[in-house]
């Protein structure tokens, strides 16, 4: 019998410790695999970037706008390739009070330049374009509110006052993460006739693309000094770096959540270490045996690490057959369907499948060198000697 | 009884085992103590924000004072009224405020900028809101570009701390000259400064975001609201303020305490199978002992009795070490962005005896279910066979 046949002998002599043993690496590669798709839901969008997409904003506060002739400013400059100018509406639909989703108002006109990962069909798209009322929706918003192609919708907003009256032309699909694909957009001169004077033709922000072989860092800060002379100064980031900054006001909670799953490791190590010094210490009159009939003590060794990644591996194996249908088609449906605000995309990553097995085989490895160097050291006679 | 020596002493021969089932237990323990913690932090810092006599005005459907605007006019008819609380001068204690976000230079990331709240404030701020007071400085003098800012956030960004200077409009820099504490509400996330500086700096000239007043007592509110809301030109709306705020803390609370629990559960599940593996393999190696304490007479209830006790204490003293080093935690400040207002708000953990409790309690459970079935096995063993045995 060869050793890796040995030790997987081994494991089965105390099925119960075994079972359990594996239960406990189960539950710990369950909850390390939910905690890293929790951490990557949240972060994916600013993974998934336009790298020559830059969002230029009012260096103060978001609260303040910039004047329309920003627009054009950034428009001429000769390493922005095209640009389009947004404003937030807060929009809500009355009949779904809690559901939070972007409603932006956008220059139609140049909108599909700049984003040309949102895909829509060309005649919802000339619809869009004729119709003064026309709203633009994102596919995963229709779905959670179940609204129809052709309906109107009547959404009010947080910030003006009144009813505003769409008609939803047109659907898009946002071909990149870094896309909301939970969006309204409607045209910006509806929403500039019904504001008052004092924040008449202000736009919210400016994103713009940067011409071919121009960088998005250096375009960044040549629009922010071009603007650093004027009353008002903007601050402008490359999508990646934009997403960023938003992903850091969550920082602490996502550290938190780090160093809750290097917990969870540790518990994991805990278990696997016990079973596997428990295991060895019952089993030492026959380390002995096999010493004294030849094996040398790097054959104790391999036989205990052996025994060690075989317990990681099953633990491993059977934590993401239990993880990859319990999220991918149990919570994160749910989650993306009633939370697709804050988690678009909920899905057990295969980076995160395969660092969670090696992982679990690896603590494994590592929490029997204790017990593995207690066999190496093994002295033969007093081991024989010792009444077990 | 078996006496509890034996249980000690049996703990103290398997050290290594004991201290690795206590750990396992007291990591639970800790993450889970720390996450109630943190709720009741947020809940302390948005609950505690805002009185309980206190009335806030916002344009109607607006939700939050960030996307609030109110004519500067209509403060004064809200402060008219019989049901607002007045000075002994007379004066109404109440006052419109502007509430604005600006981006500021976290110290410690490399260019990071994050939201903070700027909230332009009347003169008689320090009547209208008694819980706040100066603990480090001077107050802001009316009228002039000078600025308070909150404990929570001293030292946390780029130039706010006492001396040093926030550009809030190129060309005009608000220079902090005071630093001010409020019972631990969000206000202490706060810059405050005058209201006309923050409305011109902003372009926010003739509005003002909310306006807040002092009733006469909190039975006043029913009538105040009546009034605000009646004329239905106003577009106003009125709350109680202490649920204004305890409804900004709501979602976030909820998020932090779900994600709590449902670590915890999974987490308590791990260490209740540590706990059960090692208690089993203690009953297992311990066979001959318990056939002896049977033939000298001890009851099966007695040896149940006994590792159940067993399991209590590690148990115990897992949920202890646990809870001790949780309490450490009250020295992290955890920053968050609030959901309802884009901005950062600093928030403590926050011990309190009901978590503690808690956590001891779980830690219990976690000995006493998974030493339930080792302890069952025990008290089955036949006195005989076991004494016989390996």
């Amino acid at each position: 019998m060869s050793i890796p046949g040995l030790a997987a002998r081994n494991l089965l002599r105390n099925k119960l410790r075994s079972f359990l043993t594996v239960s406990g690496v189960t539950v710990g590669v369950l909850a390390f695999v939910l905690l890293r798709t929790v951490i990557w839901a949240w972060t994916a969008q600013s993974e998934d970037t336009a790298v020559d997409r830059i969002v230029t904003r009012h260096k103060v506060t978001f609260v303040m706008e910039l004047p329309m002739s920003h627009f054009d400013e950034i428009r001429s400059m000769k390493e922005v390739r095209c640009a389009t100018y947004q404003n937030w509406f807060g929009g809500k639909d009355p009949s779904h009070d809690q559901e939070f989703f972007a409603t932006i108002a956008c220059d139609e006109k140049t909108l599909f330049d700049v984003y040309d990962d949102m895909e829509t069909p060309p005649d919802q798209k000339k619809a869009f374009l004729e119709d003064k009322q026309g709203a633009l929706v994102g596919e995963k918003l229709m779905q959670r509110l179940g609204w129809k192609l052709g309906q109107t919708v009547v959404l009010q907003s947080q910030i003006y006052p009144g009813d505003w009256e769409f008609h939803i032309v047109g659907v898009y699909k946002a071909l990149r993460k870094a896309v909301d694909p939970a969006q309204v957009f409607f045209h910006w001169d509806m929403l500039n006739e019904r504001r008052p004077a004092r924040i008449k033709d202000h736009i919210g922000w400016i994103v713009s693309r940067v011409a071919p072989g121009a960088s998005a860092a250096r375009t960044s800060l040549a629009i922010d000094e071009h603007f650093d002379a004027l009353d008002v100064q903007t601050l402008s980031q490359d999508e990646h770096a934009f997403q960023q900054s938003f992903l850091a006001m969550f920082s602490a909670v996502l550290t938190a959540l780090d160093t809750v799953s290097l917990v969870i490791l540790g518990i994991m190590m805990l278990i696997l270490g016990n079973t596997l010094a428990m295991g060895v210490r019952e089993r030492t009159g026959e380390y002995a045996v096999l010493r004294a009939i030849g094996f040398l003590p790097r054959h104790m060794v391999a036989l205990v690490v052996a025994e060690a990644a075989a317990l990681g591996f099953v633990g491993g194996a059977v934590g993401l057959a239990v993880a990859f249908p319990l999220i991918n088609l149990g919570m994160g449906r749910y989650i993306e369907e009633n939370f697709g605000g804050m988690f678009p995309f909920f899905r057990v990553t295969p980076s995160a499948a395969i660092v969670a097995m090696a992982l679990s085989i690896a603590l494994a490895v590592v929490a029997s060198v204790p017990p593995a160097l207690a066999a190496y050291r093994l002295r033969v006679v007093d081991a024989l000697r010792r009444v077990a | 009884m078996i006496p509890i020596a034996y249980n000690l002493g049996s703990l103290g021969v398997r050290r290594r085992t004991t201290a690795t089932a206590v750990l396992g237990i007291a990591l639970v323990v800790f993450v889970l103590a720390g996450a109630l913690m943190l709720t009741a932090g947020i809940r302390r810092t948005l609950g505690s924000t805002g009185r309980a006599d206190g009335a806030l005005v916002i344009r109607k459907g607006s939700d939050a004072e960030l996307s609030s605007n109110i004519d500067q006019a209509s403060v004064g008819l809200i402060l008219e009224g019989p049901e607002v609380r007045r000075s002994e001068k007379g004066a109404a204690l109440g006052s419109g405020e502007v509430v604005v976000v600006t981006a500021l230079e976290k110290i410690g990331t490399k260019g990071g900028v994050s939201n903070v709240n700027v909230r332009g404030v009347a003169d008689n701020v320090w009547l209208v809101r008694p819980e706040a007071h100066i603990v480090d400085g001077v107050p802001a003098k009316a009228g002039t570009d000078e600025a308070v800012i909150g404990a929570r956030i001293r030292g946390r960004f780029k130039g706010v701390e006492l001396g040093q200077s926030l550009e809030l409009r190129k060309g005009r820099p608000a220079r902090i000259v005071g630093v001010f504490e409020a019972g631990g509400s969000s206000f202490e996330s706060e810059i405050w400064a005058d209201v006309d500086t923050v409305r011109t700096a902003f372009g926010r000239e003739g509005l003002v975001s909310s306006t807040t007043v002092q009733l006469l007592s909190m039975g006043s509110f029913d009538a105040f609201k009546a009034r605000i809301e009646h004329d239905k030109n106003l577009g106003l709306e009125a709350m109680r303020e202490s649920i204004y705020y305890e409804k900004q803390s709501e979602n976030l609370a909820k998020f932090i305490g779900v994600l709590g629990w449902l670590i915890s559960a999974f987490f308590s599940i791990g260490a209740m199978i540590g706990a059960m593996i090692t208690m089993y393999a203690s009953v297992s190696s311990r066979e001959r002992e318990i056939g002896t304490l049977r033939a000298l007479g001890f009851s099966r209830r007695s040896v149940l009795a006994s590792f159940m006790l067993e399991a209590c204490l590690v148990s115990l003293l897992g949920g202890a070490v646990g809870c001790a080093a949780s309490l450490a935690l009250g020295v992290v400040r955890f920053s968050m962005i609030n959901f309802a207002t884009w901005s950062e708000i600093v928030f403590v953990f926050e011990p309190t005896a009901r978590i503690l409790v808690i956590a001891m309690v779980s830690a219990v459970a976690m000995g006493v279910l998974g030493g339930f079935l080792p302890a069952v096995r025990a008290a089955r063993l036949r006195p005989v066979e076991a004494m016989r045995g390996e």
